[in-house]
């Protein structure tokens, strides 16, 4: 894109919006409160050091990494410390009930209370599922292959109607229809105008559930879930990176078509990272859909800082609203993508010049993508933190009682909303603490982990390191911009 | 329940958000409801719908959780003492994410889909302004809390109510007395060069001069700026009264480098409390402002001549003395502004049962009803204190506080008088037609 056509379309941005506005603020005076907010709290701390800090640990691990044995991450990864074995067998019955609750919070979601606070659909969806959930798989492994809503119904529609064979995806598909349906995720969370709206959620939600569950009819449970249904590609490649590994154990025949059953795969316990040490690289389309995953919740920090949001001559604390941001959320979005996928791949290129690697680009960038996970885990645990805490409070009073009805199935319908939890100066200190600590960590482990598949691709020390190098700076570079997204001044 | 005014004291009730929310629209709840009051003189027992266009969302999402909270109560309270017209009051939110092109389409899901009979409670100036000209469309009476002009200022239309908080120019007008004669002649003004800095720009100097002051600087700060040390030469050395009302979150930052700028001697500081409302007074970089003064609408931390009816509102609304929800010190409420909350449902009862509201046909006849209102009575439906009420430009007219920060908390040093704020209408909405 030429600079001209760029700014031009800015121009017209401006333009637009002015209009927008002005239309808006036809009466004089239009007062507005912008909130001091917590934020304001984080602006007096001395993030400059903690940013300084981060970049500086980043690379300080890059050092140690290059000095130690080229293999040192895969010897140290090869540990396991085995706890028990048991089987799936019960996982098409914890699907069920899954589906069961999904659908009652449809319903609820068309029929329960207008308030999105008080509906328990938005609360579980974008914070229970989006938020909660993608901790939990990060930490203990794939536990959405046993509670997604799919593969109960799938079990139930196969033995009713038998496993008929199904229509097999041409392999140039990839995972791009995954890719296509988390930006159109991403598109409702961060840029539609109510995605809290529960009746417009539900709506979403449900026809998404149907449009995946005919797609896994045709395509076959496993075949979709690994190319088309985005959340399990996106909670398959964070549970890459949890502490617990459950070994594939001895499978039933049905396994290797469909889904079946495993018999009794072995629990153990596992330094972060060390699942990601024997994955296979990544399709172009799983680049991608890896890159959309991080450059996504970076835009949704980015979005609402005074820094973008001057750029479109917009006043921070008079926020027009998401109605009025479609357009420019939408060029963020993309633009982000963009900015990322160019970044990585560069990185890459260079890397591979520098080590005079023989590998194919597709190949190390396949492999090496794979660091983006533990950053895209750490954005994704900073960043929807404060969320989770206040949130997380009305979603469990909110699901004591899903129709507004008066229930109080849990005993949780009438909990007080702690939201002091998150407000304040200790507070602000604790999570800017605990949000730095979990993106500098982030960006270390991706460190590792990309120090860890280079062997892969170098096996000599000297070829490995200098393979990094450039993937090492852009891991500073986000290292920087991470800590920067949460310590800028912010909307909201 | 009731105390010896024969108020409701909620505190005592274990209100949550939740069964206030619900209105008690179901009989077989009523039945069985501690408090149980029978709606027997109405001639149908189907619950007056209020539609709480409420920021649950987006940059008023702090605001909007109080506006909840009050709303909550007041409804709880209403119903518990038989409801509107004999029939139950039920609340519907709708999110409108603090986004005035969302605004105008939940007020005609209010009007279309839930028939509410009003729709009421919102803050932000751009989402009313936003959302009226849907409601003057779908002829839906719109009771907001907002404080802004835009009402009084007559530009708006005739369904448009601000009748439980004063708007911001009678605020700015009602402190220059006061400031004239406590704190000094010579003013600089410090404020966010947008349109809420432009109400303080405008309307304070006048107000000033009548009082034999005068506003020597003015001082507009870009919304984006994060540090504001570079702006603090252009003060001049003869101020004697710095008057800032920043917002946003640099504003602890603001403040910082003020007491840094200016150490041990400073002018008299004197803010309006939108620059700190949900912030703990007491938060680390504040401390410059020991000494200083602020507006409020109504006062944050409890005074020592609170009526019983303003403790009877703050037990019923969950804050304690320091104005924290009780229970969740760290949560501090927006107290100067979410009173308005209350008194506007006690606004709409009181106008419904002057205009013998029955349902939707009855709209207009409500609107009536509500400019033929001229004064509310400080009291238990009225917390804040008394108010007069123009039906002309559909605006309220209150006393406004001036708190001191001392000892860590805001003590109110003064009161205004309702006069202190009355300006001139600029214009009557009841010559347009319903």
């Amino acid at each position: 894109m030429s600079g001209r056509t760029e700014g031009g379309a800015v121009e017209r941005c401006r333009l637009s919006l002015a209009l927008l506005l002005a239309a808006l603020c036809f009466a004089s005076p239009t007062p507005a409160f912008a909130h001091a907010s917590d934020r304001g709290h984080v602006l007096l701390l001395p993030t400059g050091y903690y940013v300084a800090g981060g970049a500086l640990a980043v690379a300080a691990s890059f050092l140690v990494l290059a000095l130690l044995p080229s293999d040192f991450p895969a010897r140290f990864w090869r540990r396991r410390l085995p706890l028990f074995a048991f089987g799936d067998g019960a996982r098409a019955t914890v699907s069920l009930i899954s589906f069961a609750g999904f659908a009652i919070l449809i319903a609820a979601g068309l029929f329960g209370s207008r308030d999105p606070l008080t509906n328990p659909l938005p609360l579980a969806i974008w914070t229970l599922l989006w938020v909660g959930l993608v901790l939990l798989q990060g930490l203990f492994g794939n536990l959405w292959s046993w509670l997604n809503p799919w593969y109960g119904p799938w079990r139930v529609i196969s033995r009713l109607f038998g496993n008929r064979k199904t229509w097999r995806p041409p392999a140039w598909l990839g995972c791009w229809p995954a890719f296509a349906l988390f930006f159109a995720f991403a598109w409702f969370e961060l840029i539609d105008p109510a995605p809290d709206d529960p009746a417009r959620l539900a709506w979403a939600a449900g026809l998404y559930w149907l449009l995946s569950f005919a797609a896994m009819l045709v395509f076959g449970y496993r075949d979709w879930s690994r190319r088309g249904e985005f959340l399990t590609v996106f909670l398959a490649m964070v549970a890459r990176f949890a502490l617990l590994e459950r070994n594939e154990g001895k499978r039933n025949e049905a396994w290797r078509n469909e889904g079946g059953r495993n018999e009794g795969g072995r629990l153990s316990l596992c330094w972060p990272g060390a699942k990601l040490s024997n994955a296979a690289p990544l399709s172009l389309s799983g680049i991608a859909f890896l890159l959309l995953a991080l450059s996504s919740v970076s835009f949704d920090g980015l979005s609402k800082t005074f820094f973008w949001l001057g750029l479109f001559g917009l006043n921070p604390l008079e926020f027009p609203g998401r109605t009025a941001m479609i357009g420019i959320g939408t060029f963020g979005l993309v633009l982000t993508l963009v900015l990322l996928a160019a970044a990585f791949i560069l990185a890459i290129v260079l890397g591979q010049h520098l080590a005079g690697s023989p590998h194919s680009l597709g190949q190390a960038a396949g492999l090496l993508v794979w660091s983006i996970v533990p950053i895209a885990l750490a954005y994704h645990v900073a960043h929807y933190l404060t969320a989770l805490l206040v949130d997380g409070q009305y979603a469990l009073a909110a699901l004591s009682d899903p129709f507004a009805l008066g229930w109080n199935l849990f005993g949780t319908a009438g909990i007080q909303i702690e939201a002091g939890v998150a407000a304040g100066a200790g507070s602000a200190w604790s999570l800017w603490n605990f949000q730095a600590g979990v993106i500098i960590i982030g960006h270390m482990l991706a460190v590792l982990v990309a120090h860890g598949l280079a062997w892969r691709l170098h096996p000599v020390p000297a070829g490995a390191a200098l393979s990094q190098f450039p993937l090492t700076l852009l891991m500073i570079a986000y290292t920087v911009f991470g800590l920067w997204l949460l310590a800028t001044p912010a909307a909201g | 329940m009731t105390d010896k005014n024969g108020f409701f004291d909620l505190s005592k009730t274990g209100l949550t958000r939740r069964t206030a929310l619900k209105g008690l629209a179901a009989g077989a709840g009523l039945a069985v409801a501690p408090g149980f009051v029978r709606y027997s003189q109405a001639q149908s027992s189907a619950p007056i719908k209020i539609g709480f266009q409420s920021h649950r969302t987006g940059i008023g999402a702090a605001y909007g959780r109080w506006y909840e909270r009050t709303t909550a109560a007041a409804v709880k309270a209403i119903n518990e003492a038989g409801g509107i017209n004999g029939r139950p009051v039920e609340v519907i939110i709708e999110d409108d994410g603090t986004d005035p092109g969302r605004g105008a389409e939940v007020v005609g899901k209010f009007a279309t889909q839930h028939k509410t009979d009003i729709v009421y409670g919102t803050l932000f100036s751009h989402v009313v302004i936003g959302s009226a000209p849907a409601a003057g469309e779908a002829k839906m009476p719109y009771f907001v809390v907002s404080e802004g002009h835009h009402v009084a200022s007559t530009k708006l239309n005739r369904y448009v109510f601000q009748p439980g908080i004063t708007d911001v120019k009678s605020q700015i007008q009602a402190m220059a007395p006061w400031i004239a004669a406590n704190a000094g002649k010579k003013v600089t003004q410090i404020f966010p060069d947008f349109a809420f800095g432009y109400d303080h720009r405008d309307y304070l100097p006048p107000a000033l001069k009548a009082q034999g002051a005068e506003v020597i600087a003015q001082i507009a700060i870009p919304p984006t700026e994060s540090s504001f040390t570079k702006y603090f030469p252009q003060i001049p050395a003869e101020t004697e009264v710095i008057y800032h009302v920043m917002v946003g979150p640099a504003v602890l930052t603001f403040v910082k480098e003020l007491g840094e700028f200016y150490g041990s001697s400073r002018p008299q500081l004197f803010g309006f409390i939108d620059s700190l409302e949900a912030t703990d007074i007491n938060s680390p970089g504040l401390e410059f402002l020991d000494g200083s003064h602020f507006w409020e609408g109504s006062p944050r931390y409890a005074q020592p001549d609170d009526s019983a009816a303003q403790k009877a509102y703050r037990a019923a609304v969950g804050i304690d003395d320091n104005g924290a929800a009780v229970g969740d010190p760290k949560d501090v409420s927006t107290a100067a502004h979410m009173f308005g909350c209350w008194e506007t449902l006690y606004v709409v009862k009181k106008a419904m049962e002057d205009a013998g509201y029955k349902g939707p046909e009855d709209r207009a006849k409500l609107v009536e009803a509500t400019e033929a209102l001229t004064e509310f009575a400080e009291g238990p439906e009225h917390p804040q204190g008394p108010k007069t009420f123009n039906g002309k430009i559909h605006q309220c007219f209150g006393i406004q506080n001036i708190s001191k920060v001392e000892g860590g908390r805001l003590n109110v040093v003064h009161k205004t008088k309702i006069e202190d704020g009355l300006y001139e209408p600029e214009g009557d909405y009841t010559t347009q037609p319903l």
